[in-house]
């Protein structure tokens, strides 16, 4: 049984190895705003992700994002970096799913 | 019109130059009232493109208020502020209502000593209401209902004393009853750039700092779940530092609460009167259980987060028999004294930097804690293996201080499918080890609490998006000593599990779980 089961897992962590995750996710996109940009902004997550609407961030997101990279690029030029770097195409539609989740219009409620 | 004039001139003069004869005259005068109708044609019709003009620029609405085309773009723009502030509105002035329920079947299986192997299926249904609130936007409630109950009818208020323990009355499955779980309300200010956060209420005190992750919670609550994981009631002073010491995400908070509150209630009989007492007075039985802690993030990057704590907690308690009643031994509460303690516990939110999908979307982490008693002097009644009652004192079945220690190691990967999670983790507690983890949601009881060896792996699978999921994880604890997870007198006392008969040397769990969230 325990054979077994090292097998199963090895199997899975061999299979994870090679895979990829295109899964948007809003906990993920607080870690690359946090890692990425919070430096250069100075504000945190929920504070940067209320300078827009829902409405607002989509558009800013739209296609390849070129709205959004230029406007921060402008307002924050330490930013620029990152948003012409090849790690933002990676963890964009992370923060793109943060941004949105958190942003001013979202009903979203800050936590302890 | 400018240009129509000379041309018609020109027209004139040019065929007065090719024509002389009468004919020619006749034939120009005509062209040219031709051409004059054509002017005047045109010339109404200029006249019609300026009135509709006006009446566009210039028109009103029914309640006398001036639009304007030029002001189209404007107008938009308001609107959809308007538009995003009744949003806003709607969705921060009213409570916010979030729904997590979880359908499950655990199957459980205990190797004990002398006795053989125990086992169960249980099924239940746990649901948690989530609510919020942020009337401003520096004033925030938040709070939270649940249910946790075991298919159908059940048997276990028979058994057991303590089933709906304040400590874990939501994370301990029983009957269909709604209990809180959570509420508190946060306030935010600010002191020059230092922002902070004050907040009184039922803490958000479970599935904590690291077992989020095995409890598939993207956001951790507020302590560090290796060592404090239960439900409690009290205040936060939370202390933001990293603009000032320019520590990302570093902040302090200092929490206060009551485990134990020494009361008579309403109406309760004073039998040296045979009346009533006046209510809530102190039931001199038990000194209130308070603890004080400090929570300190002392990083945090996004991809590294250290966190610390360390805690005092006093007047801990134990059951105290007082006699041989008609239907058996009398049970109360008293305090056995002290306990402190504390945690280090790291977590990498991504491995490396860009070394590849698969280590950027892996996380580990690694933890430490410790737990000390000091215990009083008080005598407590036990019950002696020849089944009757002496007094005892001590805590953890000593009278001398006791350390006890932990380890806690954990790793979650990217599964095969898309937004699919596999997790592993391990943890060992030492012989005196002693946490406050009561509301840990494993029905075999806290594994982080085991002075022994535990093991959990555990995978999470979307099936619509990231409401309904499935979930299956398997918990193995391989006990070395008993008195995990109870109380902190002689109930505590560790005892080795081979040479103690009717000792749990093992238990295992395997969950199979829907859950939706929305």
């Amino acid at each position: 049984m325990r054979k077994l089961l090292s097998f199963v897992l090895g199997a899975f962590l061999m299979l994870n190895l090679v895979s990829t995750n295109a899964f948007a996710d809003a906990a993920k996109g607080q870690k690359y705003y946090l890692k990425f940009m919070k430096p250069a902004t100075g504000m945190n997550g929920a504070e940067f992700a209320r300078l827009q609407t829902q409405a607002g961030w989509q558009e800013l997101f739209e296609g390849d994002a070129t709205k959004f990279v230029e406007k921060y690029s402008k307002e924050y030029p330490a930013l620029q970096d990152f948003l012409k770097s090849d790690k933002f195409p990676k963890s964009m539609t992370h923060i793109k799913d943060f941004c949105i989740e958190y942003a001013v219009d979202s009903g979203k409620v800050p936590s302890c | 019109m400018k240009f129509i004039h000379p041309l018609l001139l020109g027209a004139v003069f040019s065929v007065s130059f090719a024509q002389s004869d009468t004919d020619a005259l006749k034939t120009l005068e005509l062209q040219v009232k031709q051409l004059q109708a054509q002017i005047e044609a045109l010339k109404a019709n200029q006249d019609k493109i300026s009135t509709l003009q006006a009446s566009l620029s210039n028109s009103t609405m029914g309640d006398g208020k001036e639009v304007s085309v030029t002001k189209n773009a404007d107008d938009i723009t308001l609107l959809k502020k308007q538009v995003g502030d009744i949003k806003k509105h709607t969705a921060g002035d009213n409570v916010k209502w979030d729904i997590d329920f979880r359908t499950a079947y655990d199957n459980l299986d205990y190797k004990i000593n002398g006795v053989g192997d125990k086992h169960n299926g249980v099924w239940t249904n746990k649901l948690i209401l989530g609510m919020s609130a942020s009337p401003i936007d520096n004033l925030v409630f938040r709070g939270a209902l649940g249910a946790y109950k075991i298919y159908g009818q059940n048997n276990v208020a028979q058994n057991s004393y303590f089933q709906n323990f304040d400590w874990y009355g939501t994370q301990k499955p029983s009957d269909n009853a709604i209990r809180l779980r959570e509420a508190y309300f946060l306030y935010m200010n600010e002191v020059g750039d230092m922002p902070y956060t004050v907040s009184f209420g039922r803490r958000p005190s479970t599935d904590g700092f690291l077992t989020n992750l095995r409890a598939d919670n993207a956001e951790p609550k507020s302590p560090i779940g290796h060592n404090i994981n239960m439900e409690f009631d009290g205040a936060s002073f939370k202390f933001d530092l990293d603009k000032i010491t320019g520590i990302p995400g570093f902040y302090a908070k200092l929490c206060l609460g009551r485990g134990f509150s020494d009361t008579t209630g309403a109406y309760s009989m004073n039998m040296s009167i045979m009346g009533f007492n006046p209510g809530y007075i102190n039931a001199d039985q038990n000194p209130n259980m308070d603890l004080a802690g400090l929570i300190l993030q002392l990083y945090d990057n996004g991809q590294y987060k250290l966190m610390g704590n360390y805690f005092i907690a006093k007047n801990l308690m134990d059951m105290d028999i007082t006699g041989m009643g008609l239907t058996g031994p009398n049970f109360k509460f008293s305090d056995v004294g002290d306990m402190s303690g504390g945690a280090l516990s790291l977590q990498v939110n991504g491995i490396g930097d860009g070394w590849s999908d698969f280590l950027d979307d892996t996380i580990f982490f690694a933890s430490y804690a410790f737990s000390k008693t000091d215990p009083n002097s008080n005598k407590l009644g036990v019950i002696t293996p020849m089944g009757t009652i002496s007094p005892m004192s001590g805590m953890l079945g000593s009278q001398d201080s006791k350390f006890g220690s932990s380890i806690y190691l954990g790793l979650q990967t990217p599964g095969i499918f898309e937004g699919d999670r596999f997790g592993l983790e391990y943890n060992r507690g030492s012989k005196y080890w002693r946490s406050f983890t009561y509301g840990e949601d494993t029905l075999i009881g806290s594994k982080l609490a085991a002075r022994g060896n535990a093991y959990e792996a555990y995978y999470t699978k979307p099936i619509a998006g990231k409401n309904l999921v499935a979930g299956l994880s398997y918990a193995y604890i391989d006990y070395d000593y008993t008195g995990s997870d109870t109380f902190f007198g002689w109930t505590g006392t560790p005892m080795d599990v081979d040479k103690t008969p009717g000792a749990v040397k093992s238990a295992q769990q395997v969950r199979l779980s829907l859950r939706y969230r929305y």
